[in-house]
């Protein structure tokens, strides 16, 4: 038998090659053995689409934790505010590599989407970062103040029309929690969502609802063009982004809310590896590049770490639960 | 008997030939039927939902729908009934047609566990060789190859984390 | 004027126009993959493009959007595997006419028509996007039910040949858009408890299981796997007879696509559909539609491109991001410290300048790259079947993966493929399933807001002079064919008969 060589036959099988050759190489530059726990990569997942302010978190974290950690692996679970990553993260049972970014906003889609998994099948680390919560109405509106939108809603709650993200997230949290501080009825709040900040934007210009809430950062641009007037923030103190909005404790209604995002583990690691994590979060956050991070986005550093985030997001659970439950949405 | 067809316009052109017609009646009565049962599916869910204040609740359109789907379906089931009692021609191709879900399934759940590259290829070759292709280890080839660049490109260059098996890729 | 001109000068740099290169073919090859669109790219190419100058990032990513938007067409026409449902309308006719071995007809009037609308759109943009931006913001929840409306009575030319049929295929799609969390109330609908529907199915998933694998089934149990298409040859890519057919519809197309994409929810697959069935309604050969029109393929592809130009008004002039790539854009510029709103011009001027000067060179980039290789591409098609459709499922398999990170997402497109199958092989045509799966969830969205702003009063729906008006283009579309199909028929009577006079 005579083997005879055919370039157009076994031009496949040197692709092959080649590709697996590249491949090898290109893993073995990739490697690093300088990583965390001894030289585990990290592996971070954000639980929600590329884009979005997890997805932004993670990215930024996987930046500044670089010269800490060495290069960590980010990865997207989408949807319903989280709570799919959520269910996938809880599999990881005592893997101290495998990271989740969570927020407020998770913890009230567990309670409004009666999620089978919640946050204590994880290992909480440490809180990050805080957004704030600005309510803001169309410029031609009558409302100047919260006094005004307080009178408003004293006088029929359902006629003020609430625009904002989806249902049970932050911004109809703080819708509830206004009501409720006012002493009226948040079961009765006239709450449109939107599937986000923009497409609430967008009713909320056209006119057709009475106030709107979304994310400091994404209605900047807005407010300092004028095309909405901002009537209080929801921070306690007021923000540097927006002096001269006041908060809405200085307006005599007793609510502060803060998007904050942290990072959790999951459950049944060691009391050591969860100690080392933590340590390597805190020091992350105190790296110049997250700092400038948090410049850029015009996020507000609120590093929490330990048992004080435990007791935090307890806390944060049972207010949380406990306005969903008065507005009949848990 | 002609069939109670809405016709637009100019109206179909004849199918090809009378086993064309029959397998496409038999298909559509399938698909009537399996509409009608998806309808009561979603019927079932819609009444199961809390009503809000809302002056349209959330289960005033998935019950619009499961009504429109119940009544197209059956619509479709009517017309094509007596193509179903007669029996199915071409046990082969739905052989082939249920090894290649269960290539897909078996990507899905092997996905995790053998990492992108591996499974990958398996799905390429197992799709090619499903579908007709000759030389099986040229195919295995082709898909080790397409598998890999694939991996290069997405995962290594972009950085969209693609599952790894023990091996790392 | 000087501010584009400055706008060009920034961005004619040789390093620019290298990232504009760069960009436009990242996005035709990721446009090109069934499943993997610009959004994504975007977003995973955004910490990597950290360490560029803003202005060449953002010139790369004008490249990856628009290239994303022309590569859509090539599978969908030589394959009939869309990758998203802004390239479905193009399937239509394109498919029809890549199987009569007229691909690279198709592949040029879609490239041409892209550049067209592509720089119409691009002019509009630097031109009108304050005013556009003025009426969009007047579009709230009774306008976009009127809206729906419109779009709904005017798609029955996608329905096909048997309205029964095509109907099924609509209330299919609306069936599989129902799944998922409600938005108003947050409860999860047809999700039988399962976490990876909470957040429905995505539009992606539906697209590429309901083509890809549909088509890649239905050649497994037709047993045509070596089959393969052979090109019409001798013949100029683009007759004088195309180009006649082509041209009136890039423009419509054009006129349709920018101002729906520059609604706030208006969207790049709307105006691709509104635009094939007045494509359809026009013709002079309307016998042709369904067998390869070649104004079925330029008017929704003109469409397309000129709406990916018209989404970036809200995102420009308001700052708000109507689609997913949009939002993914809006990112990026936050990340480089840039605020979109009304002031963004103002505040950062040469920056969105330099972008838009990108766009046009963007344009042109790919209509060279593009053009020239709508026949490379059309060789694609005499790879046998069995290659080019096993491929097709890594890469629809690679797509669903990514959209959702989960293996649920891949059991979920199996089963639609299935269902696409069956649907196929019953003589149901599947893109109106795609037609039902967008309209109907906006459609019930906007009129329950609309509903829950007006406290329950219907009155909502004609409250504005704009509703009103739509609503009267509802009632034009209900009445007009019949009308006009009844004259037709009067009109070629008498003809005939004074034809038969002589």
């Amino acid at each position: 038998m005579r083997i005879t060589w055919r370039p157009a036959a076994a031009g496949p099988f040197v692709a092959a090659g080649l590709a697996t050759l590249l491949l090898v190489v290109s893993l073995a530059a990739g490697r690093d053995d300088e990583g965390f726990l001894n030289g585990r990569q990290l592996r971070l997942m954000a639980p929600a689409a590329p884009g979005g302010g997890w997805d932004q978190t993670a990215r930024e974290m996987q930046a500044a934790l670089r010269d800490e950690a060495g290069r960590t692996e980010v990865y997207n679970v989408a949807g319903a505010g989280g709570t799919i990553g959520l269910s996938q993260f809880v599999r990881f049972e005592r893997d101290p590599t495998q990271l989740m970014v969570m927020g407020l906003v998770m913890v009230g889609a567990i309670e409004s989407n009666d999620s089978p998994v919640a946050l204590d099948r994880t290992t909480p680390l440490a809180r990050l970062l805080t957004d704030y919560e600005v309510i803001v109405v169309p410029a031609d509106s009558p409302v100047r103040s919260m006094d005004d939108l307080v009178t408003l809603m004293k006088d029929d709650v359902g006629k003020v029309s609430w625009a904002g993200g989806s249902a049970g997230g932050i911004e109809q949290i703080l819708a509830g929690l206004v009501t409720d501080a006012i002493g009226a009825n948040p079961a009765d709040v006239n709450y449109v969502a939107h599937s986000g900040g923009g497409e609430a934007l967008s009713t909320l210009l056209s006119g057709r609802a009475t106030v709107g809430v979304s994310g400091v950062s994404e209605l900047v641009g807005q407010i300092r063009a004028g095309t909405i007037r901002p009537i209080a923030v929801s921070s306690p103190q007021r923000l540097p982004t927006l002096p001269d909005v006041p908060t809405l404790k200085e307006q005599k209604v007793d609510v502060e809310l803060a998007n904050w995002r942290g990072v959790v583990a999951p459950s049944g690691i060691g009391a050591e590896e969860e100690r080392e994590l933590e340590d390597l979060l805190m020091r992350m956050t105190r790296t110049e590049a997250w700092q400038e991070t948090l410049q850029r986005r015009g996020w507000l550093d609120a590093s929490l770490a330990g048992p004080q985030f435990d007791r935090y997001l307890i806390d944060e659970r049972r207010t949380v639960t406990d306005v969903l439950k008065k507005m009949g949405l848990a | 008997m002609r069939p109670a067809v809405t016709d637009i316009e100019e109206g179909r052109p004849p199918p090809e030939t009378p086993e064309v017609a029959h397998a496409e009646a038999r298909a559509a009565g399938a698909l009537g039927v399996l509409m009608v049962v998806g309808a009561v599916v979603v019927l079932v869910d819609a009444a199961r939902l809390r009503d809000s204040d809302e002056a349209l609740g959330p289960a005033a359109a998935p019950t619009l729908v499961g009504v429109l789907l119940g009544v197209i379906g059956g619509a479709l089931a009517l017309q094509s009934r007596r193509f179903l009692r007669t029996p199915p021609a071409g046990r082969r191709s739905l052989w082939r047609l249920a090894a290649l879900v269960a290539v897909l399934v078996a990507f899905a759940l092997l996905l995790p566990v053998m990492g992108y590259v591996v499974s990958s290829a398996g799905l390429f070759v197992g799709a090619a060789l499903l579908l007709g292709a000759p030389h099986p280890a040229r195919v295995v080839a082709y898909g080790w190859t397409l598998a890999v660049v694939v991996f290069l490109i997405f995962d290594v260059l972009i950085g969209l984390s693609l599952p790894t098996g023990p091996w790392g890729f | 004027m000087g501010d584009l001109l400055s706008g060009f000068a920034d961005a004619l740099t040789p390093e620019n126009l290298l990232w504009a290169f760069i960009g436009v073919t990242i996005g035709t090859a990721v446009g090109v993959l069934p499943g993997i669109g610009p959004a994504l790219t975007v977003a995973l190419l955004l910490p990597v493009t950290f360490r560029l100058e803003p202005a060449a990032a953002l010139i790369m990513f004008a490249g990856i959007y628009y290239g994303g938007m022309y590569g859509g067409s090539t599978t969908s026409i030589l394959l009939n595997t869309p990758g998203e449902s802004a390239s479905v309308a193009t399937a239509l006719e394109g498919n029809k006419m890549a199987r009569a071995g007229r691909g690279a007809a198709a592949l040029a009037t879609a490239a041409l028509g892209s550049f067209v609308a592509g720089t119409i759109g691009t002019i509009a943009l630097s031109v009108a996007a304050p005013v556009v931006a003025d009426l969009a913001v007047n579009f709230g929840p009774p306008e976009y039910v009127a809206l729906m409306a419109v779009a709904f009575v005017t798609v029955s030319a996608l329905l096909g040949p048997s309205l029964l049929k095509g109907a099924a295929s609509l209330v299919i799609g609306a069936t599989i858009g129902l799944v998922g969390i409600d938005t108003q109330t947050g409860q999860a609908r047809l999700a039988f408890g399962l976490p990876s529907l909470f957040d429905g199915i995505d539009v992606v998933i539906v697209v590429v299981a309901l083509f890809a694998l549909g088509e890649t089934f239905a050649h497994l149990v037709a047993g045509t796997g070596d089959s393969r298409v052979t090109p019409l040859r001798g013949q100029p890519m683009l007759s004088r007879e195309d180009f006649r057919r082509s041209w009136p519809a890039w423009l419509r197309g054009t006129a349709l696509g920018f101002p729906i994409g520059s609604l706030p929810a208006g969207g790049a697959d709307v105006p691709t559909f509104l635009s094939y069935s007045l494509e359809k309604r026009l013709s002079k050969h309307r016998e042709q539609f369904g067998r390869g029109a070649i104004e079925g393929v330029a008017g929704p592809e003109a469409a397309n491109n000129a709406a990916a130009a018209g989404v970036l008004v809200p995102l420009l002039t308001i700052g708000l991001p109507t689609s997913a790539t949009a939002a993914v854009i809006l990112t990026a510029f936050q990340s480089y410290g840039l605020q979109p709103g009304p002031q963004l011009f103002s505040e950062s001027g040469d920056l969105v300048w330099a972008l838009i000067a990108s766009l046009y060179i963007g344009n042109v980039l790919l209509l060279v790259l593009n053009l020239p290789l709508a026949r490379a591409w059309v060789r694609l098609l005499t790879i046998p079947a069995y290659g080019i459709y096993a491929g097709v499922l890594v890469f629809a398999c690679l797509g669903a993966f990514a959209a959702g990170g989960t293996i649920a997402d891949l059991l979920v497109l199996t089963v639609l493929g299935l269902i696409g199958l069956l649907m196929r092989e019953a003589g149901v045509p599947v893109a109106p399933a795609v037609v039902g799966l967008i309209l109907a969830p906006l459609a019930e969205q906007q009129l329950r807001r609309a509903l829950a702003l007006s406290e329950g009063d219907w009155s909502v729906l004609v409250s504005s002079p704009l509703t009103v008006v739509l609503w009267v283009v509802v009632a034009l579309a209900l009445i007009a064919p019949p009308v006009l199909a009844r004259r037709r028929r009067r009109v070629s009577r008498t003809r005939e008969e004074t034809s038969s006079t002589h």
